[in-house]
C-alpha cells in the first residue's frame, strides 16, 4: 500500500478549476518531483494536501487512512504528518531561530524542552546553522532562512515532507547550500514531494517525477527516462526549453 | 531690556506645578489606553466587519480626524449642557482625548493589522496552530512590534499636546496651572520657562521609557534620542 495515495483530487479558486483531477501515489521513502509550466497547479497540489486551500473532490489516504479536508479534525491529521517549505521564506519574525523551531513542539505537541532543544540543535546542525540558534530572520541570509524554514518544518517529524520551489527566491550563490540541505534529507530516507526548475537536481534525488500542465497530470514517471523520451508532446515541448543548455 | 528674572515665586509653587504635571501625565496614559481600547475594537471593525460598520467606523475617524481636538472638547464642555449633558472639565477633557486618540488609533492599528504576512500565518496553520495560537503567537507580536515606533509617537502627541488643551477649559493640567499661578503674581516668562522645561522633562522620561520597553518587549530598534 502506497504511503501516500492522491486520487482524482480536484480544486478550486472560485470558478477557476485549478487542479482537474490529480491522482499519483508514492512510497515510504520516495521522492516525487512535480515539475511544469508556471500556473500548472503544483502549488496548489501541496497547498491541497496541507489543507490551505480547499479540496473539492477526490481521496487522498495517508498511511492506509482517508483524510477528509472538510473535517478539521482529519485537516489537523494531515499537518500532523505533512510538513511544507514554501518559496517566500516564512519564518516568524518575531521569534529567534530556535523559538522557530521549537515553538510548535513545545506549544502544540507538548514535547518535553530538554528533548525538543536538542532535537533543535541537531535539526540547526543538519542544516548547517548550528551557530545561528539566537539569531533573528533579518539577520539571516535567504539560503539561511531557507534551511531555517526545513529545519523548522523536521521539528515536528513529518511522515513526509513538501518542498515548494524551496530556491527559486534565491541568489543563485545560495540554492546550493539549500539543495545540499535538502540532499542530505534524501539520503536520510525522508519521504518527500519537492515542486522544483532545478532539473540536474531533481534528476538526482527524485525516484519519479511528475508533469503537470494545465491542472492534469500529463506524463509521470523515472526522472531519466521522462526528461530523455517524453512520451508526449506537451512533456517533450516543456523538457526541450528548460533543459537545453 | 533690562527685565529681571524672578524664579523665586515659581520655586515657592513648584508643588502645584508638580501636581499639574502629574495630572498632565495622567490624563495622557488614560486617554491613550482609552484610545488603544477604541482603536483595537474599530480597526478590528473596520478590517473584518460588514460594510455598513465599516462605514460607521470611517465616519468616526474622519469626523475626529479631520477637526481641532479642541473643538471636539469645546463640543463637550459647552455644546452638551445646551442639551442637557453636564459633565466637569475633567471628564470632559478625558473623554474629548479618548475619543480623539481613538480615531488616530485606528488608523495605526489598522496599519498593522495590514501589516500582517500571510505566509507567516499560512506556516503557522501548517504547523498545526489553532486560530487563538495563531493570533497569539504570530499576530499580535508582529503587528506590535511593527506599529510601536507610531504608538509611542502618538503617546508623546497626547501626553504634551492633547492634554494641554485642558487649560482652556479650567483644567489644572501642567499648562493650566501655569496659566493660574502666572496671572496672579504676572511672571508668565519665569512661570512657562520652568513648565516648559518640565514637559521636556516629562517626555523625555516617557521617550525612554517607552523606547526600553520597545526593545525589550518587542525588539524594536528605537533611537532614543
Ligand atoms: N490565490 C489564488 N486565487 C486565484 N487563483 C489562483 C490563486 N493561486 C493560484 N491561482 C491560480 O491557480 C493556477 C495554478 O496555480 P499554482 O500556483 O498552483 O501554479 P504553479 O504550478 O505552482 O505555478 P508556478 O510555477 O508559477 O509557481 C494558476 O492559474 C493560478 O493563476
Ligand atoms: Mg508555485
Amino acid at each position: 500500500m502506497a504511503h501516500l495515495a492522491v486520487n482524482d483530487v480536484r480544486a478550486k479558486y472560485g470558478a477557476l478549476e485549478v487542479l482537474k483531477g490529480i491522482s499519483f501515489s508514492i512510497e515510504k521513502g520516495e521522492i516525487a518531483a512535480l515539475v511544469g509550466p508556471s500556473g500548472s497547479g503544483k502549488s496548489t497540489v501541496l497547498r491541497a494536501l496541507m489543507g490551505l486551500t480547499p479540496v473539492t473532490g477526490g481521496h487522498v489516504a495517508l498511511a492506509g487512512d482517508q483524510l477528509d479536508y472538510s473535517n478539521a479534525k482529519s485537516v489537523r491529521a494531515a499537518r500532523d504528518r505533512m510538513a511544507i517549505v514554501f518559496q517566500q521564506y516564512n519564518l516568524f519574525q518575531n521569534m529567534t531561530v530556535m523559538q522557530n523551531l521549537t515553538l510548535a513542539p513545545l506549544k502544540i505537541k507538548r514535547w518535553p524542552r530538554a528533548e525538543v532543544e536538542s532535537e533543535a540543535r541537531r535539526l540547526l546542525g543538519l542544516v548547517g546553522l548550528g551557530d545561528k540558534a539566537d539569531a533573528y530572520s533579518d539577520q539571516l541570509s535567504g539560503g539561511q532562512q531557507q534551511r531555517v524554514a526545513l529545519a523548522r518544518a523536521l521539528a515536528l517529524k513529518p511522515q513526509i515532507l513538501l518542498l515548494d520551489e524551496v530556491t527559486s527566491a534565491l541568489d543563485p550563490e545560495l540554492v546550493n547550500e539549500v539543495l545540499d540541505a535538502v540532499g542530505k534529507l534524501a539520503a536520510e530516507g525522508m519521504t518527500m514531494i519537492i515542486v522544483s526548475h532545478e532539473m540536474a537536481f531533481v534528476r538526482e534525488v527524485a525516484d519519479k517525477v511528475i508533469f503537470m500542465d494545465g491542472g492534469q497530470i500529463v506524463e509521470s514517471g523515472e526522472p531519466a527516462a521522462l526528461f530523455d523520451s517524453p512520451r508526449t508532446d506537451r512533456a517533450r515541448d516543456f523538457f526541450s526549453k528548460i533543459l537545453r543548455h | 531690556m533690562n527685565y529681571r528674572f524672578q524664579f523665586g515665586v515659581v520655586w515657592d509653587n513648584l508643588d502645584e506645578l508638580f501636581a499639574g504635571a502629574l495630572l498632565t501625565f495622567q490624563l495622557g496614559v488614560f486617554a491613550f489606553a482609552g484610545g488603544a481600547l477604541i482603536g483595537l475594537v474599530c480597526a478590528s471593525l473596520k478590517t473584518y466587519g460588514p460594510w455598513p460598520v465599516r462605514l460607521l467606523v470611517n465616519a468616526y475617524v474622519v469626523f475626529i480626524t479631520n477637526t481641532p481636538a479642541l473643538i471636539q472638547i469645546y463640543f463637550l464642555y459647552f455644546g452638551l449642557p445646551e442639551v442637557g449633558v453636564r459633565w466637569s472639565n475633567e471628564a470632559c477633557l478625558l473623554i474629548g482625548l479618548t475619543l480623539n486618540a481613538g480615531a488616530y488609533l485606528t488608523l495605526i492599528l489598522r496599519a498593522g493589522f495590514l501589516s500582517v504576512r500571510v505566509t507567516e500565518i499560512e506556516a503557522g496553520q501548517t504547523l498545526g496552530m489553532s486560530l487563538v495560537q495563531q493570533i497569539r503567537y504570530i499576530i499580535v507580536p508582529h503587528i506590535a512590534k511593527s506599529i510601536y515606533p507610531a504608538l509611542a509617537n502618538f503617546f508623546i502627541v497626547v501626553l504634551v499636546m492633547g492634554t494641554s488643551v485642558g487649560a482652556l477649559i479650567g483644567v489644572d493640567e501642567l499648562t493650566g496651572q501655569a496659566i493660574n499661578l502666572s496671572s496672579v503674581n504676572y511672571r508668565w516668562l519665569e512661570y512657562f520657562t520652568v513648565v516648559a522645561g518640565m514637559y521636556v522633562v516629562l517626555t523625555f522620561i516617557a521617550s525612554i521609557g517607552l523606547a526600553l520597553l520597545g526593545r525589550w518587549a518587542f525588539r524594536v530598534k528605537a533611537k532614543i534620542f
